[in-house]
């Protein structure tokens, strides 16, 4: 980006996402479905990405703090509303929420980052430059989900006491302290089955690469893909579910269980949830 | 220390005039001689009351104990300040809006003040363009030290760079960077312009280094037409230019909140509801250095009563103003259609942040009318205590933008309740205001805090004006 | 080479530069001016190791020992690191899934705080020893020599299969003994003697994704039961369409009770009654009229709607409901589980459980035999409590000369009135084979640090065999991080090599034993490949399977001297609460406490993380003005622990509930001196029939200590979605699953 670049072309650096058919001609948009009346809340996909990512254990005391770096946090709700009697039962059961970055076409951390740190990646990511990011946390200040997580110590110095630290995955850095991280989508993966499929001269199939969280759940409940790719099965469940990428509020037929969270902000995630269905005459 | 020489004029010539009548229609007795103006003030930079000492030691340690915690953060990280997701910014956000507040009235007494040729100004505009200056650099601090890598911080400033790595210029920090860069240059350069008649007389009067330092920053002043005619017209295209970029600054700095969607801070008043809090809180300072600065230097005769009275009016009135913005602020919340937003007013009100609301409610609203009652305006110690009041209102404003918006966002799960900032965050707060109160007092020692030319100005304009009245 | 010399970089330089090249980069900066300097950081790959290339990564198969459902893994290998498992795809059990426990395996390899040299004793104290010094120790009781036989030595483990359950038995037969004695704290015994004697399996397939309506007592098949992770895979499918529904009745709600479309707090030890009421009921539609003989269905009068519900304190309108429901949706699966079971009449309550699937005809349709094994020599010991309690027997009649344990920590979960601590210390020799010191290790007199899970041989058969048979194979993903570290193989190989050279002594070690087996096995499988091939291809896939082969219950039998009494408990003046301690599905019985990822992953159903806690309904605590963070003395009859109170609603509001797993004196950093153990509180109630710990039946009473702390916990102050549209619940009439893709 140079200053003629920047002065000729000032409208292509304009955040204008999303539009219709943006990823139409691209190779990829990385995308996911989280299917919440298959999801148990058992934490396996937490722990598969403390153990892909390099999360580090914070132990009890940071816990307490508010310092824990779970990239994917269950929630465990027991209602919708404001408030509750104190003898609620309940009877149908809780309600369980994987909530990690939801990699928002028009990320509110994006435009708030002073440094250009976390930008839209072109094949539909919200990437965290760590090397960039100089800790403002504005990013985190400004995201609805608050799904991102701040290094407020150096972990690596008491994370891995020897010889933990040979389980750390070669592909993903351990980050220091002040800097933001957050969930990924597991780029290191992704990034290496774009370069092996690159090799060979064709795109990512569908189910060739997938997240730690996805490849975890027992119950399926985690889809992962391409959205480009009309024919991967993320592109099938959002077509059918009704869910358009750039559009803010979704026109589906009622029993279609697919909804993104907080779509009234216009943040455009990449992440739909297929509504938890109960029997309510059980 | 070298000294200033100029004390032939007897000292008990000062009890006379402290005690002296000054009409009610007069800001500043019109019979002081223009050789005892140079007089009092430079002896300001000599001998002010041993008071100064003590002050001046005490930020010196209080500032010492702030880069104590900063160091123990800068090692350890930022977690030894409690912040945590989701309260990221803690004190520290606080504290910077509350010191970019504090630069706003500077500006505003010695430019608009002076655009519209009021004259009261005069005594005391120098000090408050001084306040502006610190206080911003005070902020400029809290900038860096909420950094997580505060050694990168130099990536927010488009510096050129081989691999044409921009900041992001769509980011209201950016703004801010860029913003308070502005204004703190364009108010050193105001400060300093304002002030280079009297670097000369303070040229003209001392020895040793500090003669070497005066004839060098008075730039030759020879108090020639030609260099007075111009110097009048850069200092109104100063004051001219500074007015318009005050108000941006703060604004600006609202952005920070208003651009982004957390209920509490998506509110379109933002900006003037901000100018108004940093109008309000630069005047309550002004009148806390007021009556300080008029104790530690002797200064009865030029920090006159009647210009503290002008000074408390236009306070009373801009938190007036800042008030009905407020009010302005939760009734959109309250009459608008957005449930959040609702949800989050109230919990400020009735949270676990309740205390910090209603202690702003108290400091803030209430306090600015005790103003109406003639003792608290002319007894020192008592407005000393009600400006300190509002000030810390003001501070409690902040903090009650940030951290109950953060506690009380929109996603429920992560909310917080009783989130308390740890030691290390006080410590740095107090040590800001020991950075700021020890660069003022070093700076009231070293550079004459009353603008001498211009009280001059004042005494002959006011005896003019008497005349004027008596003829009538 | 001179005038290569001269260029100033030699061939062998080069080479050290391509090597570094990585490096290089950032160690320029760091004022290393020649292409020597940095060389000590490099790994030189000009011989690597098999497999080994650089940055690429590595996956072989092997088999989870975290618990006895024993998935299929895979394990990530690169620069010969294991990094990571993932589920095994040829598993018929993992499905290619993994659960956050399984994960965690990579942990205890790793572990700060695992045992790397031998440890024997010297006085009070363990001290590090050599392989040497320690064998020594040992063969002085059990070498070539040793006259011990038949009762005076003890294997203690827990649940084993596989060849590792052959070998300790060949072991001991060596001695003239089979004094395997398995013991687990959290057995499954009651049940699986239920559906011994009704079905003829103790563990028949229980098909899930078939079944419409689940009614589960207890049963936690999605946490902490016999198969999470198959099991989850079987519920995935039982949610698609057409939707089956799931209700859930116990007195804590568990993993399970969270996902259920309906949950129903019971009044723990009465879940049987409950059924029975839900039998009484049933039997009363034609249909199901058959089904059992005359005298059962008079002897079920005694179970009206009102009796039961005044005992089950459940209102007996859901009894209607939930008979109509059965009626409706066919076919159903009656599942009973620990909370059930684990009672004084925890019989009875399976019993009744299991009588409900024969009236519902579900035997054949979602109760189905399982596969049979053809080598049953390596099916799952049954590993109960009842083993702990003859082995105290043994160990106070003090008979007991050798006593070697592997895999359990009983010192740590026996309850406290069975002070297996005090008869074990007579014994003249105890040898503990862990790869962590643990409270039992430390009373040992030899402990032998073993291969962690990911770096050992062995076979496993899971208990739970829903798909045919699977033999698990589990082989090192990684070559062994300590040295002085030895497969538990190799220990008892090396002893019987001693002791019988005709036999063992053409095995090298624990691996050609392994392989030989597996070989050996190469029939059953009609393999046409060659041994090494064969050997090769197992590893490959990292499971034997059996294919399913169909085959019948023959006989169901009804016993009604075996159903639950219709009596209500009487109240207890002193002790006024049921104490249902929790089974998390990570920590389980305490062994996995010393593993981070565990500790940090917060309990689903509270988020808890690292602590114990008390759960209890927030009604009782609104009368008892308990609030969230009180600090609780928790006091039964055999003693009293102190913990935080978390108000919990998914709690029946006379119950209160502290997680097992934590509470441990000795266990590693990560678990040492965190929370409290709740085995201490139970107390002496066995089940009437099989003698079996009811884990559930203890009654405390809960006193506030006047303290106050902050629960750790990742939930917030609300717990409520606070009008967000965060999950969306659709009815499942409303929904059109079957038009999803």
């Amino acid at each position: 980006m140079s200053l003629n670049n920047l002065i000729k072309n000032w409208t292509s650096f304009r955040a204008r996402r999303p539009y219709l058919d943006q990823y139409k001609n691209a190779d990829y948009k990385w995308a996911m479905v989280i299917d919440l009346d298959a999801c148990t809340g058992c934490n396996a996909c937490t722990t598969a990405c403390y153990a892909e990512n390099n999360l580090p254990v914070v132990g009890k005391e940071r816990f307490e703090k508010g310092h824990a770096m779970h990239w994917m946090r269950i929630e465990r709700y027991w209602g919708e509303g404001e408030s509750v009697p104190v003898d609620m039962v309940p009877d149908k059961g809780a309600q369980f929420l994987p909530m990690m970055c939801q990699q928002c076409e028009a990320a509110p951390c994006e435009v708030v980052c002073p440094v250009g740190a976390t930008h839209h990646s072109a094949d539909g990511l919200n990437t965290q430059v760590y090397n960039r990011c100089v800790g403002s946390r504005y990013c985190s200040a400004n995201c609805p989900y608050k799904v991102r997580y701040f290094n407020w110590w150096q972990y690596a110095d008491f994370a891995w006491p020897n010889p933990l630290e040979l389980q750390l995955n070669p592909d993903v850095s351990v980050r220091s302290k002040g800097v933001m991280e957050k969930c990924t989508f597991c780029v290191q993966r992704l990034r290496e089955s774009m370069d092996h499929a690159k090799t060979d001269g064709r795109l990512v199939r569908d189910g060739e690469v997938t997240t730690a969280c996805a490849q975890a759940c027992p119950t399926s409940a985690i889809t992962f893909g391409n959205l480009a790719n009309p024919q991967s099965q993320v592109a099938k469940v959002w077509k059918n579910q009704q869910i358009a990428l750039e559009k803010d509020e979704q026109k589906k037929d009622e029993n279609m269980r697919g909804y993104r969270i907080f779509e009234e902000f216009r943040t455009y995630p990449s992440v739909v949830y297929l509504e938890r269905v109960r029997d309510l005459e059980a | 220390m070298s000294q200033m020489i100029n004390h032939d004029i007897p000292d008990d010539h000062e009890i006379q005039i402290e005690k002296k009548f000054i009409p009610k229609d007069l800001d500043i007795d019109k019979d002081i001689s223009w050789a005892r103006i140079n007089k009092d003030v430079l002896r300001s930079l000599d001998r002010p009351r041993p008071i100064f000492w003590v002050i001046f030691f005490a930020a010196l340690a209080l500032f010492s104990f702030g880069v104590y915690c900063e160091k123990y953060q800068y090692d350890n990280g930022l977690g030894v300040a409690d912040l945590n997701n989701p309260q990221v910014w803690g004190l520290y956000i606080a504290t910077f809006i509350f010191w970019i507040g504090m630069g706003h009235s500077g500006t505003l007494l010695s430019a608009l003040l002076h655009i519209i040729h009021a004259d009261w100004r005069k005594p005391i505009y120098r000090y408050a363009e001084a306040m502006t200056t610190f206080s911003l650099l005070t902020a400029a601090l809290f900038v860096l030290i909420h950094l997580g890598r505060v050694w990168q911080f130099y990536y927010v400033v488009a510096y050129p760079n081989e691999r044409w790595v921009w900041p992001n210029f769509s980011s209201p920090l950016v703004w801010d960077a860029t913003a308070i860069g502005t204004y703190l240059t364009s108010s050193l350069l105001f400060l300093y312009t304002g002030m280079v008649p009297d670097l000369a007389i303070c040229r003209d009067n001392a020895t040793g280094a500090r003669k070497k330092l005066y004839t060098f920053l008075s730039l030759g002043w020879q108090g020639t037409d030609r260099q007075w005619s111009t110097f009048r017209v850069t200092y109104m295209t100063l004051a001219c230019f500074l007015m318009p970029l005050a108000v941006s600054v703060h604004s600006i700095v609202s952005t920070d909140f208003a651009v982004s969607q957390n209920p509490g801070w998506h509110i379109t008043s933002f900006p003037p509801y901000f100018v108004a809090g940093a109008l309000y809180s630069g005047c309550a300072v002004i009148i806390t250095l007021f009556i300080l600065l008029r104790y530690v230097f002797r200064f009865e005769a030029y920090m006159t009563m009647p210009i503290l009275n002008k000074l408390i009016k236009m306070t009373f009135a801009i938190a007036m103003v800042w008030n009905y913005l407020n009010l302005i602020e939760y009734s959109t919340v309250w009459y608008g259609d957005n449930m959040i937003a609702k949800q989050q007013l109230l919990d400020k009100m009735t949270g676990t942040y309740a205390p910090v609301f209603w202690g702003m409610v108290f400091c803030s609203t209430v306090m600015p009318f005790t103003l109406l009652i003639r003792f608290v305006r002319t007894h020192l110690p008592t407005l000393m205590v009600v400006s300190l009041i509002l000030n810390f209102g003001m501070w409690l404003e902040r903090v009650q933008i940030i951290t109950p918006t953060f506690g009380h966002s929109q996603y429920p799960w992560t909310w917080t309740s009783g989130w308390w900032p740890s030691w290390v965050q006080f410590g740095i707060v107090a040590g800001s205001f020991g950075w700021f109160t020890m660069l003022f007092m070093l700076y009231c020692k070293i550079f004459p805090t009353i603008s001498m030319y211009e009280v001059k100005e004042m005494v002959h304009d006011q005896g003019k004006m008497l005349k004027a009245k008596k003829v009538a | 080479m001179a005038t290569e010399k001269k260029m100033g970089v030699d061939r062998r330089d080069f080479l050290k530069v391509l090597g570094i090249s990585g490096a290089a980069a950032t160690l320029a900066g760091c004022g290393n001016t020649s292409i020597e300097s940095g060389a000590e950081k490099v790994q030189a790959y000009v011989q690597p190791e098999d497999f080994v290339v650089p940055g690429n990564s590595v996956f072989y198969a092997s088999t989870c020992t975290q618990c006895p459902s024993h998935c299929g893994v895979m394990g990530r290998v690169r620069e010969g690191r294991v990094l990571k498992l993932e589920g095994n795809p040829n598993s018929t059990i993992s499905k290619g899934k993994i659960c956050g426990l399984g994960q965690a395996s990579v942990q205890i390899q790793y572990n700060p705080d695992r045992l790397t040299t031998p440890m024997v004793r010297n006085g009070d104290s363990l001290v590090p020893a050599t392989w040497d010094q320690a064998m020594t120790v040992i063969k002085q009781g059990l070498g070539k020599d040793s006259v011990i036989s038949g009762e005076e030595i003890v294997f203690l483990t827990g649940t084993t299969s596989g060849h590792q359950k052959v070998l300790i038995n060949n072991f001991l037969n060596n001695f003239n003994s089979n004094n395997h004695i398995a013991y687990d704290a959290l057995s499954n015994h009651v049940g699986e003697t239920v559906r011994e004697n009704v079905y003829g399996y103790s563990n028949p397939v229980q098909k899930i994704k078939d079944a419409k309506l689940i009614i589960s007592f207890g049963n936690d098949f999605l946490g902490s039961g016999l198969s999470p992770v198959y099991m989850a895979t079987q519920y995935a499918h039982f949610r698609k369409a057409p939707r089956g529904t799931l209700v859930q009745i116990e007195p804590r709600m568990t993993l399970t009770g969270g996902n259920a479309d309906r949950w129903y707090p019971i009044r723990p030890g009465t879940e049987g009654i409950f059924a029975l009421g839900l039998a009484n009921a049933l039997v009363q539609h034609p249909e199901y009229d058959k089904a059992i003989p005359d005298e059962v269905k008079q002897a079920l009068q005694a179970y009206d709607k009102r009796t039961v519900g005044e005992i089950t304190g459940i209102n007996p309108d859901a009894i209607t409901h939930l008979v109509g429901m059965m009626w409706e949706r066919t076919p159903t699966l009656i599942l009973s589980g620990a909370t059930a079971e684990g009672q004084k009449q925890g019989y009875q309550n399976a019993y009744a459980i299991e009588l409900l699937n024969v009236i519902l005809g579900n035997v054949g349709k979602t109760i189905t035999a399982p596969t049979e094994n053809p080598f049953p020599q390596m099916n799952p010991t049954n590993a109960t409590y009842q083993a702990l309690v003859n082995l105290n027997e043994q160990l106070s009649a003090k008979k007991v000369k050798a006593c070697l344990i592997m895999g359990v920590n009983p010192i740590y979960t026996e309850p406290t009135f069975v002070g297996i601590a005090k008869n074990l210390k007579q014994v003249p020799l105890k040898v503990a084979m862990v790869t962590q010191l643990d409270e039992t290790a430390e009373l040992c007199d030899v402990v032998l640090p073993l291969l962690s899970p990911v770096e050992d041989f062995g076979t496993y058969v899971a208990e739970y065999q829903p798909e045919g048979v699977e033999i698990g194979i589990q082989q090192p993903l990684m070559e062994k991080l300590h040295p002085h570290t030895k497969s538990f193989g190799d220990v008892l190989l090396t002893l019987l090599k001693e002791r019988d050279p005709k036999n063992y002594s053409h095995y090298p070690d624990y691996y050609s034993y392994i392989r030989e087996a597996v070989i050996k096995s190469k029939p059953v499988f009609k393999s046409s490949m060659t041994d090494d091939d064969f050997w090769d291809s197992t590893l490959m896939n990292g499971v034997l399977h059996i294919p399913v082969k169909e085959s019948e219950i023959k006989e169901v039998k009804i016993n009604i001297a075996d159903l639950p009494k219709a009596e209500k408990a009487p109240a207890d003046v002193n002790y006024p609460f049921y104490f249902v301690p929790s089974i998390k599905a990570d920590l389980r019985d305490g062994r996995h406490a010393n593993l981070p990822w565990l500790q940090e992953s917060p309990d689903p159903m509270t988020t808890v993380v690292w602590d114990s806690w008390v759960e209890i309904n927030p009604k009782t605590a609104e009368e008892m003005q308990i609030r969230e963070g009180d600090v609780l003395e928790v006091q039964s009859s055999m003693g009293s622990v102190t913990a935080q109170a978390y108000l919990f609603p998914g709690i029946q509001p006379n119950t209160v509930s502290i997680p097992f797993g934590q509470g441990h004196t000795s266990y590693g950093r990560y678990a040492t001196n965190r929370g409290v153990n709740p085995f201490k509180l139970i107390n002496p109630i066995t089940d009437e029939k099989t003698g079996e710990l009811a884990l559930f039946a203890t009654k405390v009473q809960i006193k506030k200590t006047g303290d106050n702390k902050k629960i750790v916990k990742d939930e917030g102050p609300t717990t409520l979605q606070q009008g967000r549209k965060l999950v969306v619940t659709m009815a499942a009439d409303k929904a059109e699953l079957s038009k999803e893709v």
